[in-house]
């Protein structure tokens, strides 16, 4: 502001985009008023909070909360079973859509194509209660569909339900089932906004179908990719609280817990509102640093990333 | 485009606007009313809000709410929250101060420390004002006591509804009578299992239907008739959770061993309440432990699909110790409290109090619970009978059954009647379990432990007995699992207990 | 076309068809099973236990949740929302996605990780009810739209499309004469549509699926929309007891009634689909733009 040049840059700046700058007031505002006027809430994360005391009635402590999070006996494990759920969303499911979305856009029936589309997404609306309801009928040892088969081909039965091993398997193919055909939309949008002129001229260098889609379909929709993934890092420990809960028994705990459904019990279900907000707060702090890392490699390598 | 949009705005707000003229003339409607009585000088209605749980997927008709303000000269604002999200609701109406004068909830965790902290009224100095809430039951009003002090009135509850149900056709063709002990509970178990009670030549039945739910499911139902404790119980002049006691360990062998010989469906730590139900249902399994009261939808279906199936109740299993006795609820459903932010006279508190009496009369205890007699019930012979017209009650009377105070017998509310032999037996077992009832000797105590990490330490001992039961834990692990328990705040817990115990007895 | 008819390829095409063909099977079924158990009897939904279609049909269940007219009435207030919403909605979020795509923009940087930072961390249910408290948007259908304007997710791939769009657009609007505004609703948006139905749809799907702010933020029942109904029907069906209530004494609705609720609840978001795919036909509107 000091320097008289940059000053009046600024204010050219300013003139020639007015109305963008108008643009993103109204944005601006809302997230002012409703996301950040709220943040004072995790004040109570250092404190004893009681709802009828209010925040300016409760008590400080200071890092208590923390601490006993830090140093909780199941801390280690909550935490790798997190990383690990998050590493088979990451690596197993998010690739799929995008595959998806390339098989659907080498369907040459447009009539085929939109049904298909129409079907996997689906089981989007369908609430985990219900998705998990469902698998038990598919999956349980009491006349479940798969144990029958299984029975009939002289095989034994499994017990998917009760048992370590396959909480990570039913898990992720829940999530696969009811998420890859809905993320797929993304894609296909992207896909739908490639130059066609593009395609014209790699036919006309001889490139097939393949050939198009490697060279031509991936890099035209690698920024969202690259977007949706940065995003997806982010999220790195919201794995789903209410599907997990539902999957969650006493066999499966060792490799099932993750900080939600660990937060509700210890925390929610007792009322206990700072120790759920530090958490949280810790959750945030991860997914921030995970975030600023994807971001600033997303850079490095010539990408827009998403600040 | 643009025109559909332009329309569909256009008529959704228009709806909008219908709903909530519709609201305001309902308000306008009361005014007048209250004339109807031809008091000279109509005293101007008492506003009173009540929040209250909704257990229906229906949005409650204002009819019976209405029928309310104009008999007792009240606006009545109620507010609904369906009770999936309860906690969260009433935790943000305490953290903003919008409760209102009537709250349904219950008393423990944080809101045992809100009473505590007296943001509460007492209301014990003035029952004896109102001639019906003074005949509240006092054994159950003492359960509902904080520091031996009275915060809360009641809807009542039968002590325990728990009990036997099974497959009554099945018993008959082997030759089984109902289960006077656990033995014999085990020998029905076993023949439902192997020998055939379906008669169709398969071995494609078992005994015992349950659910993942150790507390309302079979296991603590079993457990207290085997002679554990209610949650805790005293050994050696102590206070000790119910699970150190050697009859716990007993129990999880009943059903490790039931487990291991497939008398009991093997998924079921996580079979849900319906997936429970549709075995008796589908005549896979032949008994049911838990609330006896579910023998009615247990047989409308199973009826559908087996004309021949016959369901039986039973309530009085007893272990070795040949004395029966049954785990026993606090007798109470609903506790309703005054907060002191929205009630913030005593003279508002009498008001209100003088309405909650009112509820109990006769008259409108039927409404709140029946409903309008030859409209939504009839009576039979001294009984309610409902209308047959199931959607129309759960909208328009079943909502109201949580503003129910007391019981039949302290507000004269009817009783209800059922055709089917076996529900209306299920009621009169529900008495008879009463004398047996072993109840939770901590209810009314305090333990700081307890308040924070309750859900918590039970965990531990909920995952052990699971995993016992299920062979993947030995004596051993279950030992450490409970060794686990007292260094995460059990050993306090129960030194607490047992202080507040001391503190009570003396 | 060079290779589209060779065998290799007809095998790729049947192949991919193929896989597609099953994923979508495995996709349905379920969902079949919801569909075919709404008309189902009790008796047989407890029998066969993954039931596609029923053997007697009954219409009891649709005869139940339409003996009254609730179920209609949240619809109608799920309509509004959901129209109102996403509209205002995109509006915003266009606007802040189009501002914040311009790469000349001061503080652009700090001002897009403001709203990363939202998505991060939140002050909780508490400090927010309090907000919307005082902003006057309590018992009103705005505290189901107003609290939640900008998805910060859907902001953030709108502004990944705008970028994607050549910049020789803007420049030659420019040169016509256009201001901001006008490059943003002629050009931008139009150009952009795969994009907007996209997102357009995302936040119609959400605004459809508001149930917790309805309970929070509305305390009159006839205001809810019909995902508080739906989440209420299957939650009490599960027989799940969220609320520590000590006696669970209401009995389950029936599974055939909770499934032809879900049915009616999600059929008009369902339906909402299709209309929108007409707009990712491959580059159909960049190319008349251009023309």
């Amino acid at each position: 502001m000091s320097k008289p040049i940059a000053g009046s840059s600024w204010i050219r700046n300013l003139q020639r985009n007015k109305w963008i700058y108008v643009m993103i007031m109204p944005g601006l505002l809302f997230i002012l008023i409703y996301k950040y006027i709220p943040m004072y809430g995790l004040i109570i994360s250092f404190q004893n909070y009681r709802p009828y005391k209010g925040i300016m009635g409760s008590d400080f402590v200071g890092f208590e909360h923390f601490q006993r999070l830090f140093t909780s006996p199941d801390f280690w494990m909550i935490f790798s079973n997190t990383l690990i759920l998050f590493g088979l969303q990451l690596l197993i499911f998010f690739p799929i859509p995008i595959i998806l979305a390339l098989m659907l856009n080498e369907l040459r029936s447009e009539k085929y194509k939109r049904g298909i589309q129409t079907l996997i997404y689906l089981p989007h609306f369908m609430s985990w209660v219900i998705v998990v309801s469902i698998s038990f009928v598919i999956f349980t040892v009491d006349g479940g569909l798969i144990n029958g088969a299984l029975e009939s081909m002289g095989f034994q039965r499994i017990n998917f339900l009760l048992s370590e091993s396959w909480f990570r398997p039913m898990y992720i193919l829940q999530v696969i089932w009811r998420e890859a055909g809905w993320g797929t939309i993304i894609f296909l949008a992207a896909i739908a906004g490639v130059d066609p002129q593009l395609y014209e001229a790699a036919k006309m260098d001889g490139a097939n179908r393949l050939r198009q889609m490697f060279s031509i379909t991936l890099p035209s929709i690698k920024p969202v990719i690259v977007v949706l993934l940065i995003l997806k890092i982010g999220d790195v420990l919201e794995l789903g609280f209410e599907h997990v809960y539902l999957l969650l028994n006493a066999t499966n705990r060792q490799v099932a817990e993750i900080f939600d459904t660990y937060v509700y019990v210890s925390g929610i279900l007792q009322g206990q509102f700072s120790y759920s907000t530090a958490v949280g707060f810790f959750k945030g702090f991860v997914g921030l640093i995970l975030v600023m890392g994807a971001n600033w490699l997303a850079k490095k390598y010539g990408e827009e990333g998403i600040y | 485009m643009k025109r559909t949009w332009i329309i569909s705005v256009l008529a959704a707000s228009m709806m909008i606007s219908a709903c909530s003229s519709g609201n305001g003339q309902s308000g306008g409607t009361n005014a007048p009313s209250t004339n109807g009585e031809g008091n000279p000088a109509p005293e101007p209605p008492t506003k009173i809000s009540w929040v209250t749980p909704l257990h229906h997927a229906e949005v409650p008709d204002s009819r019976i709410e209405e029928l309310i303000e104009e008999k007792l000269n009240v606006d009545l604002e109620i507010q609904y929250i369906p009770a999936a999200t309860w906690n969260d609701r009433i935790n943000a109406a305490m953290a903003t101060g919008n409760l209102t004068d009537i709250v349904s909830m219950t008393i423990t965790g944080g809101n045992r420390e809100a009473i505590r902290d007296e943001q509460f009224w007492e209301i014990e100095p003035y029952l004896d004002q109102f001639e019906n809430l003074k005949k509240l039951k006092p054994e159950i009003l003492d359960n509902t006591r904080i520091d031996g002090k009275l915060y809360a009135l009641y809807q009542g509850r039968p002590f325990s509804r728990q009990g036997l149900i099974y497959r009554k056709d099945w018993a008959d063709k082997l030759g089984l009578s109902a289960p006077a002990n656990l033995d014999e509970l085990y020998e029905m178990l076993k023949q439902f299992t192997e020998n055939d009670p379906d008669g169709n030549g398969q071995q494609d039945t078992f005994g015992l239907a349950d659910r993942g739910d150790l507390v309302s499911g079979a296991f603590n139902t079993v457990a207290s008739w085997n002679g554990v404790p209610n949650e805790w119980g005293e050994q050696d002049g102590k206070l000790a959770p119910a699970f150190m006691f050697p009859e716990y360990m007993e129990t999880m062998n009943f059903f490790r061993k039931i487990r291991e010989n497939g008398y009991i469906n093997a998924d079921f730590p996580v079979t849900s309440k319906t997936d429970q139900q549709n075995l008796i249902i589908n005549g896979r399994a032949g008994a049911y432990i838990g609330c006896m009261c579910d023998v009615q939808s247990l047989y409308t279906g199973a009826s559908q699909l087996n004309p021949d199936a016959e369901l039986d109740v039973h309530n009085r299993v007893v272990g070795p110790s040949g004395e029966f006795t049954v785990l026993s609820g606090p007798g109470f459903n609903h506790p309703y409290l005054f907060p002191k932010s929205a009630v913030q006279t005593e003279e508002e508190l009498l008001k209100v109090l003088a309405f909650m009496d009112s509820l109990m009369t006769p008259e409108i205890a039927n409404l709140l619970y029946w409903g309008v007699e030859g409209e939504h019930y009839n009576v039979v012979d001294g009984h309610a009978v409902p209308v047959s017209d199931q959607g129309k009650l759960d909208r328009e009377v079943k909502p109201y059954n949580p503003l129910e105070v007391g019981e039949p017998t302290t507000s004269g509310r009817l009783e209800g009647k059922f055709d089917y032999a076996p529900a209306q037996k299920a009621i009169e077992l529900f008495a008879d379990n009463e004398p047996h009832v072993v109840q939770n000797p901590t209810l009314t105590l305090d333990s700081d432990t307890m308040t924070q990490h309750k859900e918590r330490l039970a965990q531990i001992i909920t995952d052990a007995t699971y995993n016992y039961i299920l062979g993947e834990m030995d004596e051993a692990g279950f030992n450490n699992a409970v060794e686990r328990w007292k260094s995460e705040g059990g050993s306090r817990m129960i030194e607490e207990f047992n202080e507040a115990y001391d503190q009570l007895k003396s | 076309m060079v290779g589209d008819k060779s065998w290799s390829s007809r095998m790729f095409a049947l192949i991919n068809g193929g896989l597609l063909g099953l994923f979508a099977l495995a996709t349905v079924l379920p969902f079949i099973h919801v569909f075919g158990s709404s008309f189902a009897t009790a008796g047989e939904i407890a029998a066969k236990r993954f039931l596609l279609i029923p053997t007697t049909f009954t219409f009891d269940a649709y005869r139940y949740i339409f003996s009254t007219n609730t179920i209609m009435k949240a619809m109608g207030v799920s309509v509004f929302v959901t129209v109102l919403g996403t509209f205002w909605s995109m509006l915003i979020s266009v606007m802040t996605a189009y501002g914040l795509s311009r790469k000349d923009i001061i503080g652009r940087q700090v001002i897009m990780f403001l709203f990363v930072f939202t998505m991060l961390f939140s002050g909780g249910m508490i400090p927010t009810f309090l907000v919307v408290k005082e902003t006057g948007l309590l018992d009103s259908y705005l505290s189901l739209i107003v609290p939640v304007t900008i998805n910060v997710f859907n902001m953030i791939i709108l502004k990944t499309f705008f970028q994607g769009l050549p910049d020789g657009l803007e420049e030659s609007a420019k040169i016509d004469g256009c201001n901001d505004w006008g490059i943003l609703f002629r050009i931008v948006i139009p150009c952009s549509m795969p994009a907007i139905a996209t997102i357009s749809l995302f936040y119609a799907v959400t605004y459809w699926n508001t149930y917790m702010h309805a309970i929070m933020y509305l305390s009159d029942a006839a205001k809810w929309p019909v995902q508080v109904l739906l989440r209420q029907i299957v939650i009490l069906a599960g027989g799940m007891n969220f609320d520590n209530s000590v006696y669970t004494d209401v009995p389950p609705p029936a599974q055939s009634v909770k499934m032809a609720v879900i049915v009616v609840a999600t059929m008009p978001i369902l339906l909402l689909y299709p209309f929108l795919q007409k707009h990712f036909t491959k580059g159909a509107l960049l190319g008349s733009v251009k023309a």
